[in-house]
């Protein structure tokens, strides 16, 4: 009987955590979305379009967004955007010259370049874009009203 | 948070087929003196099973095919993300072949050894296919073939697996939907999902050639076919060829007017008993039956008895 009724409360406290943790009600909204990148040849033209990911496999190219938007009547600053990376991806290097890259799991930051991590023989190696575990972009100021998108490629593994 | 519902580990044929990449941004932000953060909501993409296959062939000479038939060694390889079964067949009819042989077996490989073994490993009848392979995972394949009676002695042929897989094959991009493994798609790789690879083997044949002479021996050496004079025929059987001959029986009849002489039956220069005993051979009134043990190419063997005319 106790162990059910902790178990409602743990269940609700995971279904309204995000909501809790953000009181008062967020004044940006936050909305990830992903598309594939599908190339069409026509005539003899290639060109890529992005579409629906009904059908996904190793080796395609998906293109993740999270769309932003002031919901608030006051400019917003300091707007941090942290994206884990999922581990069945590998982020596309054109992601890697917009964004901060965290090749540690989220505690440490830089530009790809300059970040090392181990070579799995007791040394360490140059990051490769295959190591970013997470990527993090930051836009000064948000005017009232005012939306953007930010957005990274990433293969699948 | 990112996470997967299956392994992430590395996988040379890709993520696994079913696993979800879900993807989920935080933002955290000032607003005037206070702070705020928001997190995203979750977009997930299933992965979908992508089928590709690769065939090998492990037979590094060509393999004989003698009495017993030749067993050519293939491996199957599942390089695609989900498991799968594929279809087997072999065609032994290969442009350039100097004959074309007839496929009597394909076998799995159980215990993974690299031997044909007939009471150990798996047989699969026609258009039969392997177990369901993880990703990555091999399985050796035996054919067993045997040269047809118009081939010669050490002339060459080829036999072509191809592997397919079960779900279905076609050009890279085909999708068969909810075919897929964990209910997604699946979807034809860059092999087609067929593969497939040529294994030889050489015919090894025998033949036998065999000539009968005649000595005569009298009383009065003349050398002459006259009554009471001996004669010892001695038929020789010359194999040629690099394979080998089994069971060959040799056997004549006595001629008319003569008479078998008791013990004179030899193999080579051993004597035979006249009775049907353990030894190879025998003879009487009847005549004289030899059975020779199995022959290699190159060798001859010679049986001899005598006679005396009446």
């Amino acid at each position: 009987m106790k162990a059910k009724f902790l178990a409602a409360i743990l269940a609700l406290g995971l279904l309204s955590g995000p909501a809790y943790a953000a009181a008062p009600p967020s004044a940006v909204a936050l909305k990830g979305s992903v598309q594939l990148e599908k190339t069409v040849t026509v005539d003899g033209t290639s060109r890529v379009e992005l579409v629906e990911p009904k059908v996904v496999v190793p080796g395609d190219k998906l293109l993740f967004t999270t769309s932003y938007r002031n919901d608030s009547t006051a400019a917003v600053t300091d707007f941090v955007v942290t994206n884990p990376v999922p581990g069945a991806v590998v982020v596309s290097s054109d992601a890697l010259s917009t964004a901060e890259v965290s090749v540690d799991g989220g505690k440490t930051w830089g530009l790809i370049a300059a970040l090392k991590v181990s070579d799995g023989k007791g040394g360490v190696r140059a990051a490769l874009a295959g190591d970013a575990t997470h990527l993090r972009w930051t836009i000064p100021s948000i005017a009232p009203g005012a939306s953007g998108k930010v957005e990274y490629h990433a293969i699948v593994r | 948070m990112a996470s997967l519902s299956i392994s992430d580990a590395a996988h040379a044929a890709g993520v696994l087929a079913g696993t979800l990449i879900e993807n989920t941004a935080t933002a955290t932000y000032k607003s005037g003196i206070s702070t705020g953060s928001v997190t995203s909501n979750k977009v997930t993409v299933k992965v979908d099973e992508l089928l590709n296959v690769a065939v090998t062939t492990l037979s590094t000479a060509p393999a004989v095919a003698g009495n017993a038939p030749a067993v050519l060694v293939y491996s199957v390889t599942n390089s695609g993300n989900g498991p799968e079964a594929f279809d087997l067949a072999a065609d032994p009819k290969v442009a350039g072949n100097a004959f074309d042989g007839t496929v009597t077996q394909l076998a799995l490989d159980t215990d993974d050894n690299g031997i044909y073994e007939a009471g150990i490993d798996t047989m699969l009848g026609a258009g039969a296919a392997t177990q369901s392979l993880a990703p990555d995972k091999s399985v050796k394949v035996f054919v067993l073939v045997t040269a047809p009676a118009g081939a010669t002695d050490a002339q060459t042929s080829q036999v072509r697996l191809t592997a397919l897989a079960a779900t279905g094959t076609g050009t890279p991009g085909t999708s068969f939907a909810g075919k897929g493994e964990g209910g997604g798609d699946a979807v034809v790789g860059l092999t087609s999902a067929s593969a497939n690879s040529l294994a030889s083997l050489i015919a090894s044949l025998a033949a036998v050639t065999l000539t009968k002479t005649a000595a005569i021996t009298d009383q009065f050496n003349t050398a002459k076919p006259v009554p009471g004079a001996t004669v010892t025929y001695t038929l020789s059987a010359k194999i040629t060829g690099t394979g080998t001959v089994e069971g060959l029986h040799i056997n004549d009849g006595i001629p008319a007017g003569t008479t078998y002489v008791p013990g004179s039956l030899k193999l080579g220069t051993s004597a035979l008993t006249d009775a049907d005993d353990t030894d190879a051979g025998k003879a009487g009134t009847s005549g004289i039956d030899v059975t020779l043990p199995t022959l290699s190419g190159g060798t001859t063997s010679n049986v001899s008895f005598a006679v005396k005319i009446n």
